[in-house]
């Protein structure tokens, strides 16, 4: 579904360069649900920014369903870390949601049967006529969610989107993404810089070095499907993995000082 | 006392008491230019009713409120595209500079060469000094909008117009309120100016002509009246500016309880 | 980066940088004032050519009756804004930190402060004339709700916390107000002097020009009844020049006197 080829992008002027991302090659199937994680300043957002067509790479492509990426693309959704500067303050909720349905041009009862399963789906079925401003930023961050799964993308985009958000929500939020996912046969590219995060949402979890950036690792997370809070993350298992993806890390960063040094 | 009466009390207790103070101190003041208020209000209703409202006031009025909304449009519009466009501001910004420096009321004598003292002259001057508050908040407001919104919104392939009216416009309407906020105060300014240089009818025609004839108790009513004039519209701007902000205080309010 | 961040960079890209712009406008702006007379798209009546402005101005700016304009407008600009602060600081303070007279005022201010300066010319006139006074009433008036509004959102903005603590510690009230309210309160103070800069250039030249006290207001009222259109044109630039140096220095003194300050985000002053 989702080619990534050779990215590179270098953030250039006034003289000096900064190679942000030096080649990243990996690519999605239709379903999977990916878990993207790496030190800080390793470039994700970059990467992500690249992915869905709001900045333009340097060299290096994108192509989502075989058609290379020049600019947003239709079939995505993106579900950014600010939630509370990515839904609009002056409608409410179902109209954030439906907003992007209008510019689809579809017609009016299927964007309410939308809006509504959407807002169902992330637990807000009766929040619709509330405004952002009078939610929690668990709250708003699933408007956000919804907003993105009633667009119905081929390919969901998320920027560390529960990084702002306390643990106890950050659980339920993860859950819900594996609901979702599981639900609406999704497929996820999930960004964090939390390693269980990622390790436990994750099919895969595509490790990244520090900048310049390129793919470190391509693990398989050979957990089980059906994964809970509790049980999954004192499994021995995921204690392996995780403790294997926090060595790749460390090895990224100390390999990423000593490049820098050099 | 409960909440209400003593919030009553608190909005009229001290107007009532300098009310009160005038018209006792003025009371039997035998100067010309402060007349007693007793005899400032009893001019009220020979005054200012009847015909002088259709001849005078209410063409004060029309004109004002005309020259006002072209500012508005032309203000909002002009501000969105020079907002956008940092070139456009680039090129512009002198000339903005220039222009907004220039004291209002100085343009009077300016488009009286273009347009004579008719109406329109009028309408213009307005125009012409309401415009700039709203012009560089409308700027300012359409520069600052959250470029994360703004990412969302490309990213969901909302199209140029409909980012026009459901991103950009909302997003700045605090600043922009700001803006019009202003240019009601100088479009009254203005109002009153054009009529006392150069007019034949108005509210600002008829203030002058009674200092001119020294009908002091006149002139003093008018003045009052152009106060509660000032007032009133403020109070109204107010009003509607709470119910389109609605969200915008209702932001400032969840964000200073947390 | 983000799209804004692109969109700004586009003109630094093709290599016509900000600076390179304003020039540009400057240039275009004086181009058209040349131009557009001459081909008679407006009549030259109406709109001298530029050059005819810059001639009427040079001669002006050699007879001693401009300097004396300019003068007489920046005395009753400064003296208007000196009283007019020093009156709306003092008024504002105490309005500001003694809640009674603050719930007591509220109403008063709120029905004060829009009301147009222009009411008060004709009681002006009667009063004093085309003396200073006349323009210093308008300036002052004016220019005091400029920063006594500002004045009483800075109190407002008090830390609770710093001024509790000062209260533990016994300062004197006018030790509080030196050492705690002072400080809060000095930005919106520069903004409330910012914004009266400007007001009282206004009614300085307004009241110049309708009732005729001394200064660039009277010159222009003088240009505009005697036919001189060039000279008109020259006065008002001169006013707007003087009208940009004041934002100027407003803004330099500002930055200035702020420099240590978290800055202050207000309204855009017209």
């Amino acid at each position: 579904m989702l080619e990534v080829e050779h990215l590179r992008k270098v953030y250039g002027g006034h003289g000096r360069s900064v190679e942000a991302i030096r080649d990243l090659t990996f690519g999605i199937h239709a379903g999977e649900l990916v878990c993207l994680v790496g030190p800080s300043g390793c470039g994700k957002t970059t990467l992500l920014k690249c992915i869905s067509g709001l900045l333009e790479p340097t060299s290096g492509r994108t192509l989502l369903e075989g058609q290379p990426v020049l600019g947003p693309p239709a079939n995505m959704a993106v579900v950014l870390q600010e939630y509370g500067r990515s839904l609009f303050p002056w409608m409410n909720v179902a109209a954030n949601v439906d907003l992007p349905l209008r510019e689809k041009r579809l017609p009016k009862t299927r964007r309410r049967e939308l809006v509504e399963n959407a807002l169902a789906a992330v637990g807000l079925a009766d929040a619709g006529t509330a405004y952002p401003w009078q939610l929690s930023g668990g709250m708003q961050q699933r408007v956000a969610i919804a907003r993105a799964l009633a667009y119905e993308p081929h390919i969901l985009l998320m920027d560390e989107p529960f990084a702002a958000v306390d643990a106890q929500t950050r659980a339920d939020l993860e859950d819900l993404i594996r609901r979702i996912w599981a639900d609406f046969s999704m497929t996820i590219l999930f960004v964090t810089h939390d390693i269980d995060e990622a390790v436990y949402l994750g099919q895969r979890v595509l490790v990244l070095s520090t900048s310049p950036t390129v793919v470190q690792e391509d693990l398989a997370i050979d957990l089980p499907a059906d994964r809970d809070q509790l049980t999954t993350r004192s499994d021995t298992r995921f204690t392996k993995l995780r403790g294997h993806v926090y060595e790749q890390i460390q090895q990224a960063k100390t390999a990423g000082s000593a490049r820098a040094d050099a | 006392m409960n909440r209400l009466t003593r919030r009553l009390t608190a909005t009229v207790a001290l107007p009532t008491l300098l009310v009160l103070l005038w018209w006792w101190a003025s009371a039997r003041s035998t100067s010309f230019y402060l007349p007693p208020l007793r005899r400032i209000l009893a001019t009220f209703p020979e005054v200012w009713t009847g015909e002088r409202i259709t001849t005078d006031v209410l063409p004060s009025l029309a004109r004002l409120g005309i020259g006002y909304l072209l500012a508005a449009v032309l203000g909002i519009g002009a501000g969105v595209m020079i907002g956008q466009y940092r070139l456009v501001r680039g090129i512009t910004e002198p000339a903005l500079e220039f222009f907004r420096a220039i004291p209002p009321p100085v343009l009077v004598p300016v488009l009286m060469l273009f347009f004579g003292i008719g109406d329109q002259m009028k309408v213009i001057v307005i125009a012409a000094g309401a415009v700039w508050p709203i012009l560089l908040n409308t700027v300012e407001g359409v520069r600052a909008v959250d470029p994360v919104m703004v990412d969302t919104a490309r990213s969901y392939h909302i199209g140029r117009w409909s980012r026009l009216r459901r991103l950009t416009l909302p997003a700045a309407g605090p600043q922009i309120f700001a803006g019009l906020r202003q240019a009601v105060s100088i479009a009254i300014i203005l109002m009153v100016i054009s009529e006392m240089f150069a007019a034949t009818e108005g509210l600002g025609f008829a203030i002058i002509q009674f200092q001119r004839t020294f009908a002091i108790p006149e002139m003093w009513s008018g003045t009052i009246l152009l106060g509660l004039l000032g007032f009133s519209l403020a109070m109204l701007f107010r009003l509607a500016e709470h119910r389109v902000l609605f969200w915008y205080h209702g932001m400032r309010a969840a964000a200073r309880d947390q | 980066m983000t799209s804004v961040a692109r969109r700004a960079t586009v003109g630094a890209r093709i290599g016509f940088p900000p600076w390179a712009q304003n020039v540009t406008g400057v240039a275009l702006l004086l181009g058209l004032f040349e131009a557009v007379p001459q081909t008679g798209l407006v009549p030259a009546a109406y709109l001298p050519p530029l050059h005819r402005v810059v001639a009427a101005l040079a001669e002006e700016v050699a007879r001693p009756l401009f300097w004396f304009s300019l003068y007489e407008t920046l005395r009753g600009w400064a003296i208007g804004l000196v009283i007019a602060a020093t009156a709306a600081i003092a008024v504002g303070i105490l309005i500001g930190t003694t809640p009674f007279l603050r719930t007591a005022t509220h109403s008063t201010i709120e029905f004060l402060r829009p009301i147009p300066s222009v009411a008060l010319i004709p009681l002006a006139v009667l009063l004093f004339g085309t003396d200073l006074r006349s323009k210093l009433l308008l300036i002052v008036y004016a220019s005091f709700w400029q920063v006594l509004i500002q004045v009483l959102y800075g109190v407002q903005d008090l830390d609770p916390v710093a001024r509790d603590t000062a209260r533990s510690y016994r300062f004197s009230r006018w030790g509080l107000v030196r050492h705690v309210i002072w400080p809060t309160a000095l930005p919106y103070v520069m903004t409330g002097l910012r914004l009266a800069s400007a007001v009282a250039l206004v009614l300085a030249v307004t009241s110049e020009l309708i009732i005729g006290a001394p200064g660039l207001g009277q010159q222009i009222a003088l240009a505009q009844s005697g036919g001189a259109t060039a000279t008109l044109y020259a006065y008002v630039v001169v006013t707007g020049l003087v009208g940009i140096a004041i934002n100027t220095l407003a803004r330099w003194t500002e930055r200035r006197a702020l420099a240590w300050h978290p800055s202050v985000r207000g309204e855009v002053a017209p």
